[in-house]
């Protein structure tokens, strides 16, 4: 058993994001990066079923990034990854192009499943994992809220708007994590040094014989407003009052 | 000079504890009190602490300002309607034997002074905590009246009291000046303008040592950076609302009780350093992340589990990840040096500002308003590094913090030990 799972790495969520003066892009000064959180939950679950079913799985964290990529490759070797695949790419890609690239890496290491996140919460675009079931002809199933094994198959529990929907899916396949399929990990003291010796593979674009043909373009970025008002308000029926002609969302 | 936007009896620089704490005994007893804040209310250290409340400490003089700021949260919580004090019952244990002198010496000391402790034998513990490992201890006491300080509550508490007596607050204001003229300070210059007011309060947290140098002065402080655990709870280990809180100094741990799960904190013995000029200008603690490889949770999680052997890494459970303000000696700085009248340093509580910050509201007050006070504050006077060799530049005070906080828990107290930190 080989998993890959592909990772973004994306703006601390947390942190006050600010934009370069001319609005054409984030400002990277004081930015500081985490590895996507649905990324994360992917390498988890990827972890556990070597933990659980497939004691003899092996683990490949790809990252798609520029030079200072190492530091959350890293953490995912902590966690628990075998190896580490580093993607250099100094652009934001398109998620068509990511799509692209992690192709090329699929041919490259033939995994039996690829566990990604649902979608990165920078762009929030929620479409990498899709193309690339597509582009490799693979059964894909998104929004993954639990996963189990049955015979050669694989049987996930997607979340939907109208409930749990029960799919199956053969391997090789792709399946996308979302928030409930588990809670990432944090490394352990041995994990940690092992983790330093594990090999991180850089690897072009060039190399994977990917021409990147970006597909979307940013105009432009601007920060929403953050301005909130508060306001007490008496009883149940100003409240509805507020809702019905101030929010005009009743 | 420049027409002040405000004017006031006190400007307090800082709303962390120490700052709102002082600002509502000076407001009760009838000053104009303003607060300036960088950021918002009680989002600094105080926003990450775990408020744990031990009340023996080395010294008579320290207990008894512990135990009369039980006094003062108790009042508080009645004017406020919050509860803040939540009495668990504390527990030191020993594994080893000097770790057992430990407990022997400072239950002798407790007893001489009155103070409610005493040995407890290992099946006790265990009946206390049903979900600690209590096989190893060759040594307990438990003092029934300590426990934690709830550190929202109790801002909320000083907040909305000092509000009622008049105190008004500033948020997002960071103090770029403090005014001094003729050896006595005039206010502070911020992005609004200028405040004025004859007396300047730094209670500044982390940032204390930075707003010192705004008026020329050194201030011995460092910001060193902390970690706790709180595990969700988890029905296979009920941890008690009201189960004691422990001090384990062997593994450099503390625990207690915290939301249906249990609270696990670290004094590690190599701490991570700030250097606060070094943060963004609008930095906002509560976005402090621990990385899922970062060495430091790993180590808390590791010594964690040896008391807890249920916890482990992939224990579901929040890291709090904070900075805190250490001196080289583990104590706070209350009070005035000599070259800048009217302008009081109240910070450096060194991982222990929530407790301590009810008395030391009351000290400051005393200082400002009487310059003296019933309390003996000889070991926290903020002066006491002034002009000593080995501690003026930035990285003798930062050794010297480094080391007191590695030795916090780490260094065995001997008999001899005059000033334990436990």
């Amino acid at each position: 058993m080989k998993i890959l799972v592909p990772t973004k790495r994306v703006p601390d969520t947390e942190l006050k994001i600010r934009l370069t003066a001319d609005g054409s892009g984030v400002d990277e000064a004081q930015l500081s990066y985490i590895v996507n959180p649905f990324d994360a939950i992917a390498l988890e679950e990827a972890i556990r079923m070597r933990e659980g079913a497939h004691p003899d799985a092996e683990i490949i964290v790809v990252g798609i990034g520029g030079a200072d990529y190492e530091k959350q490759l890293r953490t995912g070797l902590a966690m628990g990854a075998d190896r580490a695949l580093h993607v250099g790419s100094e652009e934001s890609l398109d998620p068509w192009n990511a799509a692209q690239l992690l192709l090329a890496v699929v041919r490259r290491e033939s995994p039996d499943l690829v566990l990604l996140g649902k979608q990165a919460v920078d762009d929030d675009a929620n479409q990498t994992g899709q193309f690339l079931a597509a582009l490799l002809d693979w059964p894909q199933a998104t929004f993954a809220s639990k996963i189990e094994f049955a015979e050669d198959a694989v049987r996930v529990d997607r979340e939907t708007d109208l409930g749990i929907e029960t799919v199956q899916v053969r391997l090789p396949a792709v399946i996308t994590a979302d928030l409930r399929l588990n809670e990432p990990r944090y490394a352990s003291l041995p994990s940690i040094m092992k983790a330093r010796k594990k090999p991180i593979e850089e690897i072009s674009a060039a190399d994977l014989g990917v021409t990147l043909e970006p597909r979307v373009r940013v105009v432009g970025f601007e920060i929403a407003s953050a301005e909130r008002t508060c306001r007490k308000v008496a009883t149940a029926d100003e409240l509805i009052e507020c809702l019905r002609n101030e929010a005009k969302v009743l | 000079m420049t027409t002040a936007i405000e004017t006031a009896d006190v400007i307090v620089i800082g709303a962390g504890v120490a700052g709102l704490s002082t600002a509502m005994q000076l407001a009760k007893r009838g000053q104009k009190v303003v607060v300036v804040e960088r950021e918002r209310l009680g989002n600094g250290s105080t926003g990450r602490a775990a408020g744990l409340l031990g009340q023996l400490r080395g010294t008579e003089a320290h207990t008894a300002m512990l135990m009369d700021g039980v006094e003062v949260v108790k009042e508080l919580e009645r004017e406020a309607d919050v509860e803040i004090f939540i009495q668990t019952g504390s527990l030191r244990i020993a594994e080893t034997p000097d770790r057992a002198q430990e407990i022997k010496d400072l239950v002798a000391m407790g007893k001489s002074i009155d103070f409610n402790i005493d040995h407890v034998s290992r099946e006790q513990v265990a009946e206390m905590l049903p979900y600690m490992k209590t096989d190893d201890l060759i040594d307990a006491c438990f003092c029934p009246t300590d426990g934690h300080l709830q550190p929202a509550e109790l801002v909320s508490a000083y907040v909305t009291v000092g509000k009622a007596h008049g105190v008004i607050f500033h948020n997002n204001l960071p103090v770029e000046k403090i005014l001094v003229e003729g050896g006595r300070v005039k206010g502070v210059r911020t992005a609004r303008g200028e405040f004025h007011a004859a007396v300047v309060v730094n209670a500044g947290g982390p940032w204390s040592y930075l707003v010192a140098e705004l008026a020329d002065q050194k201030l011995a402080t460092a910001a060193l950076g902390h970690y706790y655990l709180a595990t969700r709870p988890d029905p296979d280990h009920v941890v008690d609302r009201l189960s004691p809180a422990i001090r384990n100094r062997h593994h450099r741990i503390y625990a207690r009780p915290d939301a249906g799960g249990l609270l696990v904190g670290m004094y590690e013995a190599e701490p991570v350093e700030y250097d606060v000029e070094d943060l963004p200008v609008d930095f906002d603690m509560s976005t402090m992340k621990a990385a899922r490889d970062d060495f430091n949770v790993a180590l808390l999680i590791h010594s964690a589990q040896q008391r807890y052997p249920w916890i482990n890494e992939r224990t579901p459970m929040t890291i709090t990840h904070g900075i805190m303000t250490f001196t080289p000696d583990g104590k706070p700085f209350c009070g005035a040096m000599s070259d800048v009248a009217g302008l009081f340093h109240c910070a450096g509580f060194s991982g222990h500002g929530i407790v301590q910050s009810p008395t030391i509201g009351v000290i400051m007050a005393d200082l400002i308003l009487n310059g003296s006070t019933k309390y003996d504050i000889e070991a926290i006077e903020a002066d006491r590094f002034f002009d000593i060799p080995g501690y003026q530049t930035r990285p003798e005070v930062k050794e010297k913090c480094r080391n007191m906080f590695a030795s916090y828990y780490g260094r065995v107290e001997g008999k001899t030990a005059t000033a334990s930190n436990s």
